[in-house]
């Protein structure tokens, strides 16, 4: 007789939870106490270990929200029979021709291109299969171009590519895809952001002696991997420090001054955006942040956050360089008072002493909530971080 | 590094092996005076003497059961069956006897025995002198099989065949034995189960035996011309198989070719497929594909076998069905 996994009361008060993912499959072998699959709480998602040990024979909610107690998988013996589940996922409507199976022919013929999914089914080859499980793609939204139509390696990997190809999305219907807590989070502080009166200013560093010194830094230290955020990270703090009116919080009835520069990253997490916060950055050597940074936006982008890696920031770094952005205002991240938005370095002519030269440039917008400081306070605070990037040193 | 034709290499090898150990000596029909039908064993006689170097009856059962009751008494005997096709008459004695009695008496009796055939297709020898049975044998628990294309590992693997306390059965074929290659100025054994990346490449991986690594090399030519990267590795020894060596490529290309000049269906192909999708099964990108004969007794007609055996022209298809170009 199968067991049957219900929906956990993880907390008072808690009616519902959302699963967001199995870490076993259909079929697998699962222990007692082994992590079965992640519920999605309001802040952090958490790992819920199994209370059976068996095979892990069928998942009944496979993800979505559901009520504490309701049946959502059943675990037993290898090949055991199971009841029907309460919430059947939709099938695909199934489609009337009938294939014929051309996979048994020893030499095969050409055919025209057939639609991967006949009778529900996609035919795909077993490398496509597990490219597009890796990463997250499903692979009935991929168009195959190998033989008969086949989904191979490279149609997952041009999917990967093109992440916005119009093929994924049904023709016609509107998608309404639920709101996840962090969703919501997100939404909600924003929101909350846009009720400061702020005000933005930028300036334009030359980096050359920054990318030096992160060179350096990277051949002293080939274990870690330093990156210009890391050394921005740094030279915040110092700024900071020096600039401590920045370094606060306004509140309805003080301002608070923090004494340490404790900076948020934004990570753009796959589940959303998310701040976790590196601690007293004034503090650490470089090396040490390139660590603490790696460690914290590893962890994001794994779901393995903490509440604690998310609070007490005092200000924060957004970083599209990547992107190739070259310039953007950041919305404030409350309650800190200032958020640093960070776009690309670029190749830009500069003029030098009468000539023209070429030279790594970038721009950094501050955005400030001018409830906490002014606007004198703001622009020396990031004249101050602009003299730190350009000539590292002086930040000692 | 000399260069010798695969049946100098063959040869050499004998005569090393006899030179270095008076255990060894061969026997066949035909072998001394004439040298062997395929020309193999000449100038053995005369450095070696009619004691060493024995022409046989035509009876192909006596021949590996004389060989047996050596082994078993202490030679390293080299048995030579002129035909692979002739395999069948001694097939008592290889699969009842050979491989059983070390298995049977506890590991008391070793059976040290090496039997040496020859066959193949494309000199127009007829259905009865031209098969490529090695299937029969890597079937049988007790026998080591190989199947060399090259001089070098012919002769390599020839000494460790003799050398081994296990019967093996040595494949060699016809067509190859005038073929050249560069050998080693010392003779190397080579060793059983380790299969050689005959050419290195990223797009399909060709798993090839005998004359079949040779028509591949060619497919993979003019693969190259398309874009296509193709990977050959010749397995050497068919048992034991080298399957880390296979999956490890097959992991890297994400697609298969298995060629052999033996009809296709129950072939030695059929059962490296069956390794590879299951060791590989998730890094397959496209059905493993086989190449050998078609499933017919070969004809006399030289236009009828050319039809039936597998060319360069076949593996090339295959590597194109895989790629899907």
């Amino acid at each position: 007789m199968a067991s049957e996994v219900k929906l956990p009361r993880l907390g008072q008060g808690m009616e519902s939870g959302t699963v967001t993912k199995w870490l076993k499959n259909e079929g697998d072998a699962v222990a007692k106490g082994e992590p079965l699959y992640e519920i999605d709480t309001d802040k952090v998602t958490q790992e819920v270990e199994s209370d059976f040990a068996g095979v892990l024979l069928k998942i009944a909610l496979r993800e979505g929200e559901a009520p504490v107690g309701q049946t959502i998988a059943f675990i037993g013996e290898p090949g055991e029979e199971v009841a029907a589940p309460p919430e059947p996922e939709p099938e695909p409507a199934p489609q009337p021709e009938k294939v014929s199976d051309t996979a048994v022919s020893d030499t095969p013929v050409a055919a025209p291109p057939a639609p991967a999914t006949s009778n529900g089914r996609v035919k795909a080859s077993p490398l496509a299969r597990r490219l597009a499980r890796e990463r997250g793609i499903d692979i009935a939204t991929l168009r195959g171009t190998g033989p008969d139509g086949r989904i191979v390696a490279r149609d997952v990997e041009g999917a990967q590519a093109a992440p916005a190809a119009p093929a994924a999305v049904p023709s016609g219907d509107i998608e309404s895809i639920p709101l996840t807590n962090i969703r919501k989070t997100i939404a909600r502080r924003l929101t909350a952001a846009w009720q400061a009166p702020v005000f933005q200013l930028t300036v334009t560093a030359d980096m050359t002696r920054a990318n030096e010194l992160v060179a350096r830094a990277r051949e002293l230290n080939p274990d870690v991997r330093i990156t210009v955020t890391d050394l921005l990270a740094k030279v915040c703090a110092q700024a900071l420090m020096r600039h401590r009116d920045v370094n606060v919080q306004y509140s309805e009835d003080a301002l608070l001054r923090f004494p340490n520069a404790n900076i948020g990253i934004a990570v753009a997490a796959p589940q959303g955006l998310i701040v976790p916060v590196v601690r007293g950055v004034e503090r650490l050597s470089l090396a040490e942040v390139a660590v603490a940074r790696g460690d914290i936006v590893g962890r994001a982008r794994d779901n393995k956050l903490t509440a604690q890696d998310l609070e007490d920031g005092t200000f924060t770094i957004s970083n599209l360089g990547m992107f190739g952005i070259e310039q953007f205002v950041a919305v404030l991240n409350p309650p800190q008072a200032a958020i640093l938005a960070v776009g690309a370095t670029v190749d830009t002519p500069v003029a030098r002493d009468g000539a023209v030269e070429i030279r790594p440039l970038l721009t950094l917008t501050l955005t400030v909530d001018h409830r906490a400081v002014d606007g004198a306070e703001g622009a020396d605070f990031l004249r101050t971080v602009k003299t730190f990037v350009e000539d590292p040193a002086l930040a000692l | 590094m000399p260069e010798l034709t695969y049946r100098e290499a063959v040869r050499d090898g004998i005569a090393q092996a006899m030179r270095a150990d008076d255990s060894v000596f061969i026997m066949g029909e035909d072998i001394a005076e004439m040298g062997g039908s395929m020309g193999v064993t000449q100038g053995l006689l005369d450095e070696f003497g009619p004691e060493r170097v024995r022409n046989t009856p035509i009876s192909e059962m006596a021949i590996v059961g004389a060989g047996i009751g050596a082994a078993m008494a202490g030679m390293r005997p080299i048995v030579e069956i002129m035909y692979e096709d002739f395999l069948t008459l001694s097939l008592e004695q290889i699969v009842n006897q050979a491989a059983k009695h070390r298995y049977m008496s506890g590991g008391q009796l070793t059976v040290p025995l090496t039997i040496r055939t020859q066959g193949g297709a494309g000199w127009s020898p007829g259905a009865q002198h031209a098969q490529q049975l090695e299937a029969w044998l890597v079937h049988i628990p007790g026998l080591k099989v190989a199947y060399p294309s090259t001089p070098e590992d012919v002769r390599g693997l020839l000494w460790t065949s003799i050398h081994d306390d296990n019967p093996v059965v040595l494949f060699e074929h016809r067509l190859l034995y005038p073929v050249k290659g560069e050998v080693p100025e010392q003779l190397e054994p080579i060793p059983f189960g380790k299969a050689r990346v005959v050419r290195e490449g990223t797009d399909v991986t060709v798993i090839a035996i005998g004359p079949l690594v040779h028509r591949a090399l060619d497919a993979a030519k003019q693969a190259e011309e398309d874009g296509i990267s193709v990977e050959i590795v010749d397995p050497r020894t068919l048992q034991p198989l080298d399957e880390e060596m296979l999956v490890a490529s097959v992991k890297k290309t994400n697609r298969a070719v298995v060629a052999h000049e033996a009809v296709t269906r129950m072939g030695f192909g059929a059962e490296v497929a069956a390794v590879l999708q299951h060791q590989a099964f998730d890094y397959l990108d496209a059905p493993i594909e086989r190449v050998g004969a078609k499933f017919t007794p070969l004809a006399f007609a030289p236009v009828m076998e050319q039809y039936v055996v597998p060319h360069a022209e076949d593996v090339l298809a295959a590597i194109r069905r895989t790629v899907g170009k």
